[in-house]
């Protein structure tokens, strides 16, 4: 079986193929329970994440209370808008069980800046997910993310991380 | 860790390098034809070698030459990290004209730029153990002198290479003849997996430990299976059968009882549990998405990535969407091929000449992807 519908269970839709690529870290991650966590395809861009999310997950979601969904998106320099643009879709009821993050401006920039590969960013996301230390989402070009991350953790590191 | 492969004149792969090193698990995408599978018979023709085959007839034929042309030799190079040294093996075959067989034109071992052995034509140049003196035999040219030097130690070099070799997984499973019975043990499986029940058996019995961690495996994909039994029938003759269980009432059935993707995940427990219980191994899996369904697929590779992510070395071919999403740009080589009369070309999706417009599946649907 793929991810185990009848525990709570954590799909991953990211914007693009760069996004990907760095969710394909996350989950190479040896400490990662993999029959907790589903990369979906890329539907490529922003809005269509948003589209996907609002015509196939959200009803799923209301229909099932152990699916979580991170929704990995570009902000493209827009960090406010792109937040405002992607929460209005998502209803109170999902709340606490949808979460927004991505690059500030696209995962590319990230690549360069920090000089290694998405793959290997995605890992070192996921080793600091299970640990306390935060040195690389405190990257200028993921710093923005600390509130959604506070905001994720407690609900999905048990489920990613149950032995950690 | 295979560092490099390279393949000359070896049906489409001419003048062929595939560089992997520092790459734990990597992927050939390309259209039929490209040459995907041709590396893994390039990779068993050297595991054959270390498994004992040593008469070049019994390694290729004639008709492995690309479109006849016998002019050039057939060459085979491999450089691989095995411990914390590089061992390097070179073998040429040759096709003179009027020969109806191959034999050897250049054969060479060294380990960490140090020469073991080295061969022209049947002339064998051996060092000692202290590699000081050099030791001159010959060898009939038709066959290969790995499979039949003798190892002078257990450490000895040459042994280490050898085993190595011969450990590697090369598969492609054909799971309407894999039965789970056996009259034996080995460690080596065969790359269609008919010696499944065999392999099964010697797995378990170099490291019972294993096991547990096929048993963890299949209680993570099939929800209902309880446990798997090797028992004797017969003096000699063991048969894989397993037990399913839900809400109180049970079904024993012969592995050959189960469906084709539930034999793959049988295969995928047995080399997880090698490559942990005695590897580190390099496994070459020719499209190990082939019978599985299509929530199965991601997980089935990812998890494979993960057990050689740890240690050892992953290489597996795909057509298929979700199995080649689960891999990166980085990892990726794109085998292209213009046509049958030309060789296979290989390139890293991270260094194709022309940047894919939009994603790889798109690209590879509408065969907008060059090398």
């Amino acid at each position: 079986m793929s991810v185990n519908k009848f525990l709570p269970y954590v799909y991953i839709l990211p914007e693009d193929d760069a996004d990907r690529q760095i969710a394909n870290g996350f989950v190479l991650d040896s400490l990662v329970n993999l029959r907790a966590v589903q990369v979906l395809p890329p539907p490529g861009g922003w809005r269509k994440v948003r589209d996907e999310f609002e015509q196939i997950h959200c009803g799923l979601m209301s229909g099932n209370p152990n699916q979580h969904i991170v929704l990995l998106v570009d902000f493209d320099d827009q960090t406010v808008d792109r937040m405002k643009q992607m929460r209005a879709f998502i209803p109170k009821s999902l709340a606490d069980r949808v979460f927004v993050i991505g690059v500030e401006s696209e995962p590319e920039r990230l690549k360069v800046a920090i000089g290694t590969s998405y793959e290997q960013i995605g890992q070192d996301l996921a080793r600091e997910c299970r640990g306390t230390t935060r040195d690389k989402w405190s990257h200028f070009l993921l710093k923005h993310n600390s509130a959604e991350l506070d905001r994720m953790t407690p609900i999905l590191k048990p489920i990613l991380f149950p032995t950690s | 860790m295979i560092r490099r492969l390279y393949v000359h004149n070896f049906r489409c792969l001419e003048n062929f390098e595939l560089l992997i090193a520092d790459m734990p698990s990597s992927l050939l995408i390309g259209k039929n034809g490209s040459g995907k599978s041709t590396v893994g018979s390039a990779l068993e023709v050297l595991q054959s070698l270390a498994r004992g085959t040593n008469r070049v007839s019994q390694l290729v034929r004639p008709a492995d030459f690309p479109r006849g042309r016998s002019g050039a030799p057939l060459r085979f190079e491999i450089e691989a990290d095995i411990g914390d040294k590089v061992f390097e093996y070179v073998l040429a075959l040759e096709l003179p004209e009027g020969f109806k067989e191959l034999r050897v034109r250049e054969e060479r071992l060294s380990v960490a730029g140090k020469l073991i052995f080295s061969r022209e034509s049947s002339q064998v140049q051996f060092a000692n153990a202290r590699r000081e003196a050099a030791a001159n035999f010959l060898v009939d040219w038709h066959l290969a002198a790995l499979p039949v030097i003798q190892a002078q130690s257990p450490t000895d070099p040459l042994n280490t290479f050898k085993a190595w070799l011969a450990n590697m997984l090369i598969l492609a499973p054909i799971p309407y003849l894999i039965t789970g019975e056996s009259e034996g043990e080995t460690l080596f499986p065969d790359r269609q997996v008919k010696n499944f029940g065999e392999w099964f058996s010697g797995l378990l019995a170099l490291a019972p430990a294993a096991y547990t961690q096929i048993d963890k495996y299949l209680k993570g994909v099939m929800p209902d299976f309880k446990e798997f039994k090797n028992p004797f029938s017969g003096t000699d003759f063991r048969s894989l059968t397993i037990q399913f269980q839900q809400e109180g009432a049970s079904l024993t059935l012969p592995l050959s009882g189960l469906s084709d993707g539930e034999k793959c995940f049988f295969v995928c427990a047995a080399v997880l549990a090698a490559n942990q219980a005695s590897g580190p191994f390099f496994c070459f899996w020719d499209e190990p998405d082939n019978y599985l369904s299509l929530k199965e697929v991601g997980h089935f590779v990812m998890t494979l990535r993960r057990s050689f992510q740890e240690q050892g070395q992953l290489l597996v071919t795909s057509h298929n969407p979700e199995a080649i999403r689960q891999f990166s740009d980085e990892n990726t080589l794109l085998l292209y091929r213009r046509s049958h009369l030309e060789p296979t070309q290989i390139r890293p999706i991270a260094g194709l000449q022309e940047p894919i417009r939009g994603d790889l599946i798109g690209a590879l649907i509408r065969d907008d992807i060059e090398p």
